[in-house]
């Protein structure tokens, strides 16, 4: 405390982090959670929630597990065996990144709808793909490349030399894994499967697009918003999801910040893994073959429907589709996701960062609290996040906000947050305490101390912040979706209305200028990085 | 602002300096810090005298580090006043203090030159480019790193970054140059070199240092006055040769050097001497001074290796003598050290130049002379 009394700089800095922090994360999600208004418990005891409430969790049940399943597989075969083309899977793999989750349902649709190039075009067939089949598929297919992210970076955190150790005393490759690399990793991995469980849990996209009648806990916020204007009960659905992610973002926390034997060598790549044998890499490979062959065939039909006059009935190319989406008020859309995603990077990486040096660095109390506000938007579904916005922020005085846009960028850069600062934490434990006390001692202030010595050697904590929130920002539904107005709308929901519309055309060639946009910026990013950047978001 | 009262500061400094030996310059009154429940500084105090070169020795853990913290202000002492310059600088944040510090990593900044490096400290107190430019050509030279400011940290040897960090803190001119174990990431041989240079360095600036480390020679060949600290208290503080040679407890008799340490019991005080018997034999030396001793209090003689011979058993050497067997010895290079047994109770006894001297073993016969053993108070 006393130390910040004397640096009154560092002292300004604190109150104004705490500031924005009190204003655009807790007073929104408290907005939510406290509705005024009797429908709130109304509605709670009128019990329509208990439906989509156990829709929910089957439904995360199941794409969670099959996710991970297929996650783990990639993951196994990219970290533990030398197959073929890796670097090929390993582009294949971050795709899905880059691109609104929902848009594998879009996908689906096409491939497997009524009127569906395989259902249809091949087989003939019109079935019925909704509901919880649908969501089960579609979610499985959208979340396992995250999964993948996440499982490959436990394992490939294990430090080799343990497993070389193993060898060495006489365990085979199988025996190796299951009793020293699984035991070690095992909290990394608790946490993987957690952090893919919330993002089932609250992804509205898909199962708005396949759900059919099946209604989760997301659709039915958002259909008691869209259909009924009932923000009241809309918070109280909000708040129930919101409890459900807290359950499992807590349970997440306990595993990685316990017995997480798995970072305690910084240097694990300096040995080779043991080798693996060649069935096994065989049987990796193809499996790895079929899952990138899956999202290739996803993306690939987006892409070919965006070039063609109606997919899959009348595959005349046209660029049309591109002429449409780049005029009037679709130019406006792509113009405005392009600008927010960059004013909400550019805002919420520094922001991030000098918030994490605070909280890292600093001695002062109560910094416990300021982190943990900090990372629970990580935990807070993004619809929650938008109807919070909403709540607190609709007012007439304050117009001005959501008139320019400014509500939605302000929306992503504090839902961002956690992405950017989690990556400046972990970017200034690499770097001792003498740095900065180094410059302290030569006569730099904290915070002169900060720019000239820490924000110099953070740049790719920087990068990763500036990048996964570019990607998540324009990437995103669910946070947007109760915030645009007229003038403010961004591609991902002129593709949902699009998609809501059956415009196939419209809606693809929208998914593919967006993904472009991603793809641009992660692509800018790494050649100014010269290659040395990472997404991060994977990990929030 | 800052930057006027810091030239300020610095430029009186360095005017100031030459004037008053013995003068006190910095001074801990009563400091104490925690961290938790468990004192790591335990309300020490000392004074360390203008332009002296002062050392806090002591094992790991001991709070000699975090004494040096709170003197640069990296933390705040819970009690007691820190005094620089006739100032009391708790309230000062670490970059006004004028208390320039070299770290053990030296935490050279990586994506600075050397030169920026050195010139770091000055580019941030606002030292215009040209002053600037001629000072840190001015310290490299002064540290023997003329010709590499143009390279980066990493391509430095470690000794060459030890210099570096050392050139870094010197070139502010600071009130007082705080060492944090700054030699003991380099090898043996570089360590040696290193120390006499920056005894060298530091008697020709005449600066006041404050070294930490847990290295008892270079503790002694370095210092003018040193602290040895355990258990978060200063055992005690003195003259190199006043912790040698008239340690005040076991523990740093121990610690500093070996050392036979044979308890025994106060006889007799005879005026400035002091009869002590041990096992079946008595010994008549100094009286330690500033201590009270009387008949029948418990003490310790101490007496180092290397102020022991060795002699034939049948040799009748001046001083006294114990009868006694080799029990075994070792070879270091510069001495052979034997451990002999005398009333079953083991001696070190230290012999130097073993290519000249005679080999022992079996029955030999220990000289002392009486004035080389020191009386310890339990």
């Amino acid at each position: 405390m006393r130390s910040l009394q004397r640096e009154p700089g560092v002292l300004l800095a604190l109150l104004a982090v705490v500031a924005l922090v009190a204003i655009f994360i807790v007073y929104p999600q408290v907005r939510v959670v406290v509705t005024p208004g009797g429908s709130y418990t109304e509605f709670l005891a009128g019990g329509t929630w208990m439906k989509p409430f156990v829709n929910s969790l089957q439904v995360m049940a199941l794409s969670t597990v099959s996710a991970v399943f297929l996650g783990f597989v990639f993951a196994y075969a990219m970290v533990y065996t030398d197959m073929r083309w890796k670097p090929l899977f390993k582009v294949i793999g971050i795709l899905p990144l880059l691109s609104p989750p929902f848009v594998v349902a879009a996908s689906y649709l096409l491939l497997f709808g009524p009127r569906g190039m395989i259902t249809y075009g091949v087989f003939g067939q019109t079935i019925s793909i909704f509901g919880l089949g649908g969501i089960w598929g579609v979610q499985t297919i959208a979340f396992f490349p995250f999964a993948y992210q996440l499982i490959a970076d436990v394992l490939s955190r294990s430090d080799a030399r343990m497993e070389q150790a193993a060898r060495n005393l006489g365990a085979g490759p199988w025996t190796v894994f299951r009793t020293v690399t699984l035991p070690l990793s095992r909290p990394g991995l608790g946490a993987a499967i957690l952090t893919t469980a919330i993002y089932v849990l609250e992804d509205f996209g898909n199962p708005w697009v396949v759900g059919g009648q099946f209604t989760v806990l997301p659709t039915q916020a958002y259909s008691l918003i869209s259909g009924f204007g009932d923000f009241t009960s809309a918070a109280a659905v909000s708040t129930i999801l919101l409890a459900l992610a807290l359950v499992l973002y807590v349970a997440k926390v306990r595993l990685d910040g316990g017995r997480s034997f798995v970072t305690v060598s910084g240097r694990a790549s300096s040995m080779p893994r043991p080798p693996v044998p060649g069935w096994l890499s065989s049987a990796c490979f193809a499996a790895c073959s079929v899952l990138c062959g899956m999202i290739v065939l996803v993306y690939g039909s987006l892409v070919v429907s965006a070039f063609t006059l109606t997919f899959p009935v009348n595959t005349t190319f046209t660029t049309s589709h591109f002429a449409f989406i780049f005029s009037g008020a679709n130019g406006v859309a792509l113009r405005n996701t392009l600008v927010y995603g960059l004013a909400a990077a550019t805002f919420s990486a520094p922001f991030a960062l000098l918030a994490g040096w605070l909280v890292q660095r600093g001695t002062w109390r109560g910094r416990g609290l300021l982190d943990l506000l900090l990372i629970m938007p990580a935990a807070v579904p993004g619809l929650f996040f938008g109807v919070g916005y909403v709540l607190a922020f609709n007012e007439r005085w304050l117009d001005w906000l959501s008139s320019g846009g400014l509500l939605i960028i302000l929306a992503m850069i504090f839902w961002n947050v956690p992405v950017g600062y989690q990556a400046a934490v972990a970017g200034l434990r690499q770097v001792d305490r003498s740095m900065d006390e180094a410059a302290r001692s030569l006569g730099a202030s904290s915070l002169r101390g900060f720019r000239d010595v820490l924000l110099p050697m953070l740049g790719s904590s920087l990068r990763v912040g500036f990048i996964t929130t570019f990607v998540r920002a324009v990437t995103t539904l669910s946070v947007v979706i109760f915030l645009f107005t007229s003038g403010t709308t961004v591609a991902t929901i002129r593709i949902f209305q699009l998609v809501n519309d059956l415009d196939w055309g419209g809606a693809t060639a929208f998914t593919v200028a967006d993904i472009g946009m991603a793809m641009a910026a992660l692509g800018i990013i790494a050649v100014l990085a010269r290659g040395r950047v990472a997404l991060g978001g994977a990990r929030a | 602002m800052a930057r006027v009262l810091r030239n300020a500061a610095t430029a009186a400094v360095a005017s100031e300096t030459p004037t008053q030996p013995g003068e006190i310059h910095l001074r801990l009154d009563h400091v104490t810090k925690r961290f938790g429940e468990t004192p790591a500084v335990d309300d020490i105090s000392f004074e360390v005298p203008r332009g002296s070169f002062a050392t806090l020795l002591g094992p790991s853990g001991c709070g000699k580090t975090t004494t040096l913290r709170m003197i640069a202000g990296f933390y705040d002492p819970d009690k007691g006043d820190i005094v620089l310059g006739g100032r009391r600088i708790n309230d000062l944040p670490a970059h006004r203090r004028g208390a320039a510090m070299v770290f053990q990593d030296y935490a050279l900044f990586p994506h600075m030159s050397v030169e920026d490096n050195v010139g770091y400290g000055l580019r941030v107190s606002g030292v215009a480019k040209d002053e600037r430019d001629r000072r840190v050509r001015e310290t490299l030279e002064f540290v023997g790193l003329g010709a590499l400011g143009d390279r980066w940290p990493n391509q430095l040897s470690g000794g060459q970054q030890q210099r570096v960090a050392v050139g870094r803190a010197l070139v502010l001119e600071p009130q007082v140059l705080l060492l944090d174990e700054p030699l003991s990431n380099l090898d043996a041989k570089l360590r040696v070199q290193l120390r006499w240079e920056l005894r060298a360095l530091q008697q020709r600036l005449g600066m006041t240092f404050v070294y930490v480390t847990h290295d008892q020679d270079e503790a002694l060949s370095l210092s003018d006055w040193i602290a040895v600290m355990n258990a978060g208290k200063v055992e005690q503080a003195g003259t190199p040769w006043e912790i040698y040679y008239h340690p005040r407890t076991s523990f740093l008799a121990d610690f500093v050097g070996a050392v036979n340490l044979v308890p025994g019991t106060v006889r007799e005080v005879r005026g400035d001497e002091v009869v002590v018997a041990f096992g079946e034999r008595t010994v008549t030396v100094r009286r330690p001074s500033g201590l009270a001793l009387a008949a029948g209090r418990e003490v310790r003689l101490c007496v180092r290796p290397e102020a022991l011979a060795l002699r034939p058993p049948a040799a009748d050497p001046d001083g006294f003598r114990l009868p006694g067997i080799v029990a075994r010895r070792a070879f270091l290079g510069d001495l052979m050290r034997y451990w002999v047994t005398v009333d079953g109770r083991e001696w070190i006894v230290d012999q130097p130049d073993p290519g000249a001297a005679a080999d022992f073993d079996g029955p030999v016969t220990v000289a002392v002379k009486p004035e080389r053993i020191h009386v310890i108070a339990e």
